[in-house]
C-alpha cells in the first residue's frame, strides 16, 4: 500500500512535464475554433443577404478573426508559463 | 486526365515514394536526440556586451526592420510620379489602408491629422518587423556550418517581434500615449470617470469601476501577448514542422512527411499574419487614442 502510494507522485510528475502546454493549448484551441467559425459563418451570412456591403464586411471580418485567434495563444502562453514555473 | 493532374500525381507520387523509401532505408526506429536544444534557436547571443545596449540577434532586426522602413518609405515619397508604376501603386494601397482604415475610421478628423504619423509608422515598423522575421539569414551564431573553410553562422528564422520585449516596448508607448491624451483632453478625473459606462449609478460603481480599470491595464497585456504570440507561434511551428520534429526524434521519414504542413504554415503566415498583426496592433492603438477623448 506505502509502495503504491510512493509511485504515484512520481507517475504525476511524469504527466506534467507538458500537461501544462496541453490544456493550455488544446483548450485554448477549443474556444477559438468555435469563434472563428462563428465569425466567418455570419460573414457568409452577411455577404450573401448584402452582397454590396462586402467590402466593409471583409475588414471588420479580419479584425474578428485576428482578436478571437489571440485567444487561443493566450491559452498557449499560459501553458507555457505554467510548464516554466513548475 | 488533364496536364496539371499529370503533374499533381506525379508530384504525389515522388512525395509518397520518398516517404516510403525513408521508413525502408531507417525504419521506424527512434533515436532520441538530447543534444538538439529548440529553445536555442530563439536565445539571445551578445555579438557585443554593452550592459543594456548589448547588441544580439533581436537588436540587429530591429536595426534591419528600421532601416526598411525608412528608407523604402523615403525613396518611393522621392520619386512620386503623375502616373505610378507598380511599386507607387502598392504604397498608395498600404496609404490609403492606413490613412482611412486605421486612422480615420476610428477617430475625429482633427485628431487624425495629428495621430496619422504615429499610426502609420507603428504599422510600417511592425509589418516590416514580421516580413523580415520570414527571410533566412546567417545570424544563429551558435550552430555553425563550414563552407570552404569558412565558418558561417547558420541561416535561422527570427523576428524581432517574436522576442516579448518588442511587442511589450510598442504595446507601453500606445498605453502611455493613449492615457496621456484622455487624460490632457479629459483632465485626471475626467478620465476616470469616462472610463464607466453610461447608465451606471450608485453600488454598482463599486463593482464596474475596478473592472473598467483592471481592463484598462489590460489592454496592455493583451496588445503584447497577441503580436509576440502569434509571431513567436507561427516560427515554432514552421521550425517543429520543417526539421525540428525529425531532428528532436530521430524520425528521418517523419521529416519528409511534415515538410508540406511547414511550407503551407510558412506561406500562411507570410501571406496572412505577418500583415493582420501589424493591421490589428495600429488598429486597436487608432481606437484606443479615439476611445480616450470620449465619454463611453
Amino acid at each position: 500500500m506505502l509502495a503504491a502510494l510512493h509511485i504515484i507522485p512520481i507517475a504525476a510528475s511524469g504527466i506534467t512535464a507538458g500537461f501544462g502546454i496541453a490544456v493550455g493549448g488544446g483548450l485554448g484551441a477549443v474556444g477559438a475554433g468555435v469563434g472563428i467559425g462563428i465569425i466567418f459563418g455570419k460573414v457568409i451570412e452577411a455577404v450573401t443577404r448584402q452582397p454590396e456591403m462586402r467590402d466593409e464586411i471583409t475588414s471588420i471580418q479580419w479584425l474578428g478573426f485576428a482578436l478571437t485567434e489571440a485567444v487561443f495563444f493566450y491559452g498557449l502562453v499560459a501553458g507555457l508559463l505554467s510548464y516554466v514555473l513548475k | 486526365m488533364t496536364k496539371t493532374q499529370k503533374i499533381l500525381f506525379a508530384c504525389f507520387g515522388v512525395y509518397i515514394g520518398v516517404f516510403v523509401l525513408l521508413l525502408l532505408i531507417y525504419g521506424f526506429t527512434q533515436h532520441k536526440n538530447n543534444t538538439f536544444q529548440i529553445q536555442n534557436e530563439f536565445k539571445l547571443v551578445n555579438w557585443v556586451s554593452l550592459g543594456v545596449f548589448s547588441i544580439n540577434r533581436a537588436v540587429l532586426y530591429l536595426f534591419i526592420s528600421a532601416v526598411l522602413t525608412v528608407f523604402t518609405m523615403v525613396w518611393i515619397a522621392g520619386r512620386m510620379q503623375a502616373r505610378p508604376n507598380k511599386i507607387q501603386t502598392a504604397v498608395e494601397v498600404i496609404f490609403s489602408l492606413m490613412r482611412d482604415n486605421i486612422t480615420r475610421g476610428n477617430m475625429s478628423d482633427s485628431m487624425a491629422a495629428r495621430w496619422f504619423p504615429f499610426l502609420g509608422t507603428l504599422f510600417l515598423f511592425i509589418w516590416f518587423c514580421n516580413l523580415v522575421g520570414y527571410l533566412p539569414l546567417p545570424t544563429n551564431t551558435e550552430e555553425k556550418f563550414n563552407l570552404f573553410g569558412a565558418h558561417i553562422p547558420s541561416f535561422a528564422l527570427y523576428a524581432a517581434t517574436a522576442n516579448i520585449s518588442v511587442p511589450l516596448v510598442l504595446a507601453l508607448v500606445v498605453f502611455i500615449a493613449f492615457v496621456t491624451v484622455g487624460i490632457r483632453t479629459q483632465g485626471a478625473v475626467g478620465y476616470l470617470k469616462s472610463l464607466i459606462p453610461a447608465g451606471v449609478h450608485g453600488p454598482m460603481l463599486l463593482l464596474i469601476f475596478p473592472i473598467e480599470v483592471i481592463s484598462t491595464l489590460m489592454r496592455l497585456l493583451s496588445l503584447t501577448i497577441r503580436l509576440w504570440a502569434n509571431i513567436f507561434a507561427g516560427h515554432i511551428i514552421i521550425l517543429f514542422m520543417a526539421g525540428g520534429l525529425a531532428v528532436i526524434l530521430g524520425l528521418q521519414a517523419l521529416g519528409w512527411f511534415a515538410l508540406p504542413a511547414g511550407i503551407i504554415i510558412y506561406l500562411f503566415e507570410l501571406g496572412l499574419v505577418a500583415t493582420l498583426q501589424a493591421f490589428i496592433f495600429a488598429t486597436l492603438a487608432a481606437i484606443y487614442l479615439g476611445g480616450a477623448v470620449t465619454h463611453h
